[in-house]
């Protein structure tokens, strides 16, 4: 987690994790861990009544796990700004591309800042999340 | 369930460790109190999405959302959310969730018919009153079940 990163950015840089294999315990453990017990995400009963063939993640699940993208590649204390639109759902055994790529480097008060495109894509290739952020150094 | 939660969102370690661990985070700086304290901060850092936790939210400053809205569960989807910090949160503060600008609209959706979004907007200031974050939230009802 050095600031080192931001003498070195540039556009098209790319930081890229996957995650296979998403299950039911994942958003249990999320649901524990982001207090979010909406039933459709762990009760397949309710989820059935709802007319789905069974749970789905957690929007929020998968958009922290996109959020580890900057956060990961600039450090924790870098973003600025993070954002997402969620595109469709996560099922169980999806497998998931994290991937950011910087889009623009740029200096604002002397500081170099940089913007992130953000995607969250299935095995299947379907877009889950588009996101965004902005990174630059800060300490305390 | 009890719904009792006095005002105010206490920052707590032990609670960032659980949602990080939920994310997957293996960052010491979540996690390890003397990695934070060597690393110049205040507290171990909480992941970016870590105000989204919408068992902080429950307090009485901020009720949830879609309850405060009277949305149907079974039809809700969460349409996004942004985040824009003017610091990073750590543990040790106690934050206070002030519901700003809820902003209603419809769109004739592909699948689920009518849908209604709803933007609200939330600040985030700690016990101090300095301002630490915005969020902005983007709930949807739509007019039933979503077809894949």
């Amino acid at each position: 987690m050095s600031n080192d990163i931001f003498a070195s950015i540039k556009e098209g840089d790319e930081y890229v994790f996957t995650k296979n294999d998403f299950n039911r315990t994942d958003f249990v453990r999320y649901a524990g861990g982001g207090g979010d017990f909406n039933p459709i995400h762990h009760d397949q009963t309710f989820a059935e009544e709802a007319g789905l063939p069974t749970v789905f993640g957690m929007g929020m699940l998968t958009a922290g796990l996109l959020s580890r993208v900057p956060a990961e590649w600039f450090g924790p204390t870098s973003v600025k700004s993070f954002g997402v639109r969620f595109k469709t759902r996560l099922w169980p055994g999806d497998d998931v591309e994290f991937k950011g790529v910087v889009k623009k480097v740029y200096e604002e008060d002397g500081v170099t800042h940089a913007d992130l495109d953000l995607t969250a894509v299935t095995g299947k290739g379907e877009m889950l999340i588009q996101g965004f952020s902005t990174v630059r150094p800060w300490s305390a | 369930m009890a719904d009792i939660n006095p005002p105010g969102m206490p920052i707590e370690r032990g609670k960032i460790h659980e949602f990080a661990n939920s994310i997957g985070c293996d960052e010491p700086l979540y996690h390890d109190a003397e990695a934070a304290r060597e690393a110049g901060l205040p507290g171990v850092v909480a992941p970016l999405t870590y105000t989204a936790a919408t068992a902080f939210f429950q307090s009485s400053d901020a009720p949830h959302l879609s309850k405060k809205l009277g949305l149907d569960m079974r039809f809700v989807l969460h349409g996004g959310q942004e985040f824009f910090y003017e610091r990073p949160v750590f543990a040790g503060e106690t934050l206070t969730a002030e519901q700003g600008e809820i902003i209603e609209s419809t769109k004739e959706g592909k699948r689920g018919g009518t849908m209604k979004i709803y933007d609200s907007f939330t600040n985030f200031k700690n016990q101090d009153g300095e301002l630490v974050l915005r969020v902005k939230n983007t709930l949807i009802q739509t007019g039933g079940v979503v077809k894949e």
